[in-house]
């Protein structure tokens, strides 16, 4: 049982649990046809019916089951805050599984040139007395008694008299901000607080203006679009809800990783030991100081920038992103490249991070500027 | 055509859903009701009302019967009776007399009212009058007359309302004459049975069984829930005060208290043997009592013993259990935890004189707080404020002695043996242990700190400046010597005998005893010429030295040397120091050279430093490191800082500010304060740690009732701007309080009894009768007060200041039949002034301490006075000395030099003392003359007419008249005292 644990300790430490996520997450969600031949191969797919739902929802049952043995997870799972966070796990998989059921439904419809199952529902009218009336007084009903008897059985978690010289430890953000809190830890405040927020408002408007696929309007579908799909349920599964978890669950006093079976202890030191591009270059490759000048010493940072930036999209419209250039046209072709590598920018940076150790690509904290 | 029955889902099945959905709701809104109206509080309410009906049915059965037994209310009720039955014999028509009663009664009623009812419609009537004959209204007429309708009908009516109030009045009247003597004798009777009366009423009010139908309804339905709004049995009972803020650090709150929603009986004296919460406070007449100086109202309950008072759970509250039993019992009773949430819990019942603080924080004692006293005293004493700072200590003087001239008193050898274990030569010293401590007893370390101490030595002598000891310029004798240290006040401080083994309970008492240190085996730690020296002048080697001057005789100070001289402690003696181990002593070096250097400059430094350098280098850093000069005088470390943690609010401290580190225990302020005063380095356990970075706190060897009250002392160091009243600032507490520092920081306690305290010098005085003067025990026992240092009560009273300040400044013979001396402090100005002011604030006389009573006589007065004062009447030169007369019998009986009184004595006090001496000093042999009972009776009735308060008046003017040559007080009695006196009268 032990080494159960210890090895679930292990595996949960993001340098391995997020690769592992991303690179599951390709053949779970195949985004072009290559991954896609694969999900088929392997009958990945399988998961979006009865069986694998009751597959997915027996393995959370178990996992938590499980886990509610052990003393530290128990604390950590059953705090009042975590509560609905437990939930949430629960509700995210359930819903996930519902849609992508009717998507993959769907997709075998078409595939045999029948119409969709939404398309065989009459357009014109919808049931509304007594059907929707009854079932939605009974929903109103069913969600009051939940409240009622969730506030009952768990007390408002209230905690002390606010004192400015001792804060808490870990601080954590309501939950609904862990993920931007996550973020703290790869990027400084001005991006990961100010830039990045307002990008994700900007670019979840832009999406009606860049996604000009007809397919798969008014049914479910995966892969009549499994571009859009998978890289909107990349950022909001992997970059949020999971982001989330880990920030509830995994991260304890000093902000350090902790399994979910381990003991958060305060006194748990974590070497720091970050390097900044310009030393990688400067004093581990050329073995040589960093330059005074500013400007010669984060060159470099500028150049990755550059080419991530600048060049990027051109080498992608040429190759990956041929069609998509092609169906888009070059200025919503531009924006969509941006938004979608300022997107990829922070699971990069944190597959840096843990890789390299690598702190920041453009650092200036003499002017607080550091990427 | 839509199809009507076309359906998405199956009503009925949807019914069901609904149906059962609908049960679920009301099953959890009445869960929810239920929950909000079920509260621990209310069933130990519940409880205490049970307990508080039995409690009143009890006393009220008890004055039932009382009542029963008592013959007057027997009688009373006899008389009663017969009264009555008279009174239905004297009033046959007394039922008729009620009936028309009643009926005039209606009548009246009515008839009042009707006559209200109009005179409303008159003062309408009059309104729309004016209004209408100001404007003048076309209908003015018409008001003119309904006006002046309305006022003859009031005119009428009024008279109508009148005679029905006769009517009524006459026959109550009638009613009354005959039922006079009923009613008197009801209210005698009342007022006899008025407490039980008082008791029924009580029970009546919470005993169901005691009340009618209806009110048994309405108590139910007053706590039933949602009705419970309005007035309920069962609320919650608070404190709000007002005075008393609660810092919520980002701003205050008036400070609530809920405690007494449970703890019911608290100001109930009746309770005094109940179970908690219901329990009585322990003592009513102190706190919590209305008429105490700390009442509920004003202070309530958490303001002192802390914890959350606004709560009224259990745990919520922030209880705290007073040992573990109670600990298990609660957990068994109420789930018992520690709240976290409150930084403030409740003090454990060891440590609840802690919150005297929070008020008293402007005295350094607080009376009757007696182990905060004692942590306090031991503070002081052990010199904690040495190394932690404490404002209130920050004008102290170093507790321990002065090393600046080591080299003349002590050997390297034996200052190395002190350091290393300091209980070996001396188990009761003040002086901690820093080595052999749990984090430095491994034969690694012991090693090390071998160099290390011999470092410290070598330093202390390198700097040592010289003191050139006297030689003894007469041959001393032991046992003279151990004669003139027990009678001349050497033991009011000081011990002279090896310490027990087994450690007594610490009290205040024992640090006075031990003020000084214990002078045993003085033979193994110096010179008889150094001892010699110090006794004739210890300011000549100490400057800062609390040491007296106690005017000794070369003779005798010479017979103490040579007495102390023979002591030895063999144990010590035998104990061998270490040479210096180069390589230990080398890596000593360089880990300090290594601070502000690289490895190979402090290399190379330490090839060329010889082995004095290197001892003289490492001497000097670890003294700073270990802070020796916290206590000491140091030469070279004047004004460095001391190394502790400041002090001064430490009870005020988060608990995250304290690091508990591996070692598991409560994470409770005072369980880390105990840990940490009963083995200061214990939180390095599991630690890896070079040699600079341990934890360097010394080990006083303290017992858990001096851990208890240190501990007390420190929760008690707590930041106060909560609390606005402070009394401390008024100002005659500010001065006693000043007072009262140097007292303690003088150890006058020690041979004086000073506020009641003190005397502990009288121990040793009945030694010394017993040992040298040859008298028997119990005889000792009752003169050793004759024999002992005077108790200092009313000193503001009693003497002149001046002569107070001239006295402690240089102290004169006022009892010579005393061998304890007082002796010369060489106080400062700053103290003497501040004595001197404590003394008269004590006895609430105000500056300038001056009292303007005419003692001048005329010569035929004095002659009068000299009669009164001869062996014919008062004798009272029989025991007092009067200049150099010394009047006869044994010393014992003796009383103070009457030449003094003059300068020394108010002369109001002497006619108060004169009056009844017991009452300012209990116990004295100052016979009382004037017997208080009866006073008009006491002195001699054919002296001036046997008016006693002019013979007290004489006597005392007589006094005054003393000096040196008594032959000579006759001339000098016969000018007026002083111009400037004011007359008496």
């Amino acid at each position: 049982m032990e080494a159960v644990k210890h090895f679930i300790n292990h595996i949960t430490n993001p340098q391995i649990l997020f690769p592992t996520l991303v690179v599951l997450y390709l053949f779970v969600f195949p985004f072009n046809d290559f991954f896609l031949k694969i999900n088929k191969k392997l009958r990945i797919y399988k998961l979006w019916t009865n069986g694998g739902g009751l597959a997915i929802m027996l393995f959370l049952l178990l996992f938590f089951g499980f886990g509610l043995t052990d003393p530290n997870f128990r604390t950590i799972m059953t705090k009042p805050d975590n509560v609905p966070i437990v939930g949430l796990i629960f509700l995210v998989s359930f819903f996930l599984w519902f849609a992508m059921k009717q998507a993959s439904e769907n997709d075998a419809r078409i595939a045999n040139n029948q119409p969709s199952k939404e398309a065989e529902d009459s357009k014109e009218k919808v049931l509304v007395w007594p059907d929707l009336v009854y079932i939605e007084l009974i929903c109103l009903i069913l969600c009051s008694i939940l409240l009622i008897v969730w506030s009952v059985g768990l007390k408002a978690p209230l905690e002390e008299p606010a004192n400015p010289s001792v804060s808490p430890n870990p601080s954590k953000a309501p939950w609904y901000f862990l993920g931007l809190q996550e973020m703290l830890v790869y990027f400084d405040p001005w991006l990961a607080g100010v830039v990045f927020p307002t990008v994700i408002i900007l670019g979840m408007m832009s999406i009606p203006f860049l996604d000009n696929n007809p397919k798969g309007t008014g049914y479910y579908s995966f892969e009549q679009r499994k571009m859009a799909v998978s890289i909107f349920m990349f950022f909001w599964l992997v970059l949020w809800v999971f982001l989330i978890i880990v920030g509830t669950f995994l991260r304890g006093p000093n902000w350090n990783f902790f399994g979910p079976f381990e003991v958060w202890d305060i006194h748990k030191l974590e070497a720091l030991t970050n390097v900044n591009l310009s030393e990688f270059i400067y004093m581990i490759g050329l073995k040589r100081s960093l330059p005074a000048n500013i400007l010669l010493r984060e060159m470099w940072g500028f150049l990755v920038l550059f080419i991530y930036f600048g060049l990027m999209p051109l080498i992608l419209a040429k190759t990956l992103l041929k069609d998509i250039y092609k169906s888009l046209g070059p200025l919503r072709y531009s924006i969509f490249t941006v938004l979608l590598l300022m997107a990829s920018g922070l699971p990069l940076k944190m597959f840096l991070r843990w890789a390299f150790n690598l702190k920041y690509i453009v650092a200036i904290p003499e002017f607080f500027f550091n990427i | 055509m839509p199809n009507p029955d076309e359906r998405h889902y199956n009503p009925k099945k949807l019914t069901v859903l609904f149906a059962i959905s609908s049960v679920l709701l009301l099953g959890s809104v009445v869960w929810m009701l239920l929950d909000d109206y079920i509260r621990p509080w209310k069933d130990t309410q519940r409880e205490f009302r049970a307990l508080e009906i039995e409690n009143t049915r009890i006393q009220f059965d008890a004055e039932n019967t009382a009542l029963e037994k008592d013959s007057e209310y027997q009688k009373l009720s006899q008389q009663l009776e017969e009264a009555q039955k008279k009174f239905k014999r004297d009033c046959p028509d007394y039922s008729n007399i009620e009936k028309k009663i009643a009926e005039l009664k209606a009548a009246d009623d009515l008839a009042q009212q009707q006559y209200k009812f109009t005179k409303a419609e008159l003062d309408a009537a009059k309104y729309r009058f004016e209004e209408a004959s100001t404007h003048q209204a076309p209908d003015l007429k018409q008001v003119t007359q309904e006006y002046e309708h309305l006022e003859q009908q009031v005119n009428e009516l009024m008279l109508k309302a009148e005679a029905s109030q006769q009517r009524l009045s006459d026959q109550n009247n009638r009613l009354n004459s005959c039922q006079e003597q009923v009613k008197q004798l009801e209210r005698q009777s009342r007022q006899i049975s008025s407490r039980r009366d008082l008791l029924m009423r009580k029970l009546s009010g919470i005993d169901p069984n005691e009340m009618n139908f209806t009110n048994r309804i309405a108590t139910m339905v007053r706590d039933l829930p949602i009705l419970d709004l309005a007035n309920p049995n069962y609320k919650i009972e608070q404190i709000v005060l007002k005075d008393i803020h609660e810092d919520v650090n980002f701003m205050t709150v008036p400070k609530v208290d809920r405690c007494i929603s449970c703890h019911l009986g608290i100001s109930d004296p009746d309770y005094k043997n109940a179970a908690q919460p219901f329990k009585t406070h322990p003592n009513l007449d102190l706190y919590v009592g209305k008429d105490s100086p700390h009442s509920m109202e004003e202070l309530g309950c958490t303001v002192c013993h802390g914890g959350r008072g606004r709560s009224t759970s259990f745990n919520g509250a922030a209880h705290t259990p007073a040992d573990e039993e109670q600990k298990k019992q609660w957990q068994k009773d109420y789930n018992w935890h520690r709240f976290e949430l409150w930084e403030e819990p409740m003090l454990p019942l060891k440590y609840v004189e802690a919150g005297c603080f929070k008020c008293h924080s402007g005295q350094s004692t607080v009376k009757g707080a007696e182990k905060l006293n004692l942590g306090v005293q031991i503070i002081e004493t052990a010199g904690c404020y040495g190394c932690h700072l404490i404002d209130k200590y920050a004008d102290w003087p170093k507790p321990g002695p002065n090393l600046q001239h080591i080299k003349s008193k002590l050997s390297k050898e034996w200052a190395f043996k002190w350091v290393k274990n300091p209980h070996a030569f001396r188990s009761d010293t003040w002086m901690p242990a820093f080595f052999g401590q749990t984090n430095n007893n491994d034969p690694e370390s012991i090693q090390r700190s071998d160099q290390e101490i011999l470092a410290m030595v070598h330093y202390l002598f390198e700097n040592s400046t010289e003191y050139e000891s006297r030689a003894l310029p007469v041959k001393g004798d032991a046992s003279r010597g151990e004669e003139v240290v027990e009678s001349v006040g050497c033991m009011a401080c000081h011990e002279a005998h090896p310490a027990p083994t087994e450690k007594e309970q610490l009290t205040r008492e024992h640090l006075r005893q031990e003020f000084g240190p214990n002078l045993f085996g003085l033979g193994s730690k110096t010179s008889k010429e150094w001892i010699f020296s110090w006794l004739k002048d210890p300011k000549s080697y100490h400057k800062a030295t609390r040491m007296p001057n106690l005017r000794l005789t070369d003779q005798e100070a010479a017979d103490i040397a040579e007495y102390l001289y023979q002591n030895r402690v063999s144990d010590f003696e035998g104990q061998t120091v270490p040479a210096v181990d180069l390589t230990v002593l080398d890596k000593i070096v360089s880990d300090h050279l290594i601070k502000n250097q690289t490895h190979d400059q402090a290399k190379q430094k330490l090839t060329m430093m010889t082995q004095d350098e290197k001892l003289h280098f490492a001497g000097q850093k670890l003294i700073q490191h270990y802070g020796c000069y916290g206590c000491h005088n140091i030469s070279g470390f004047e004004s460095i800082k001391p190394i502790g943690t400041e002090l001064t609010y430490e009870g005020s401290k988060n608990i995250h500010n304290l690091d508990f580190a591996f070692i598991h225990i409560d994470h409770t302020k005072w369980a880390f304060f105990d840990q940490k005063l009963k083995d200061p380095r214990i939180f390095d356990k599991g630690k890896v740690k070079l040699p600079d970075e341990k934890l360097k706190m010394p080990n006083y060897y303290l017992s858990q009732n001096e851990v208890d009250a240190i501990v007390t002392a420190i929760l008690g160091f707590v930041e106060t701007h909560t609390i606005e009243k402070n009394k401390s600032e008024d100002p005659r507490a500010q001065t006693i309080n000043e007072g009262q520092r140097i007292v303690r920081q003088f150890n006058c306690q020690g041979c004086h009894i000073i506020e009641g305290e003190g005397g502990t010098i009288q121990e040793s005085v009945q030694q010394w009768l017993v040992d040298y003067d040859g008298r028997a025990e119990n005889e000792a026992q009752a003169m050793v007060n004759s024999f002992s240092p005077p108790n200092l009560i009313g000193e503001g009273q009693k003497v002149h200041a001046q002569w107070l300040f001239e006295f402690l400044h240089k102290p004169t013979t006022i009892r010579p039949w005393l061998k304890v001396r007082m002796p010369s402090y060489e106080f400062n100005g700053e103290h003497l002034n501040t004595l001197v002011k404590y003394f008269n604030a004590l006895d609430n006389s105000e500056f300038p301490f001056v009292e303007e009573i005419d003692t001048s006589m005329t010569p035929e007065q004095f002659q009068l006075a000299e009669k009164l004062f001869s062996k014919d009447y008062f004798g009272c030169a029989s025991c007092h000395i009067v200049g150099n007369q010394i009047p006869g019998g044994s010393p014992d009986s003796w009383a103070p030099n009457f030449a003094l009184s003059k300068t020394r004595l108010k002369p109001g006090w002497i006619s108060e003392w004169i009056k009844n001496p017991q009452k300012h000093l209990p116990g004295t042999k100052m016979p009382t003359y004037f017997d208080p009972a009866n006073f008009e009776s006491a002195g001699p009735e054919d002296l001036l007419n046997g008016d006693e308060n002019e013979q007290i008046r004489y006597l005392r003017n007589y006094l005054m008249t003393l000096t040196d040559k008594p032959s000579s007080a006759k001339q000098e009695a016969a000018p007026p005292a002083s111009a400037q006196e004011a007359p008496q009268k």
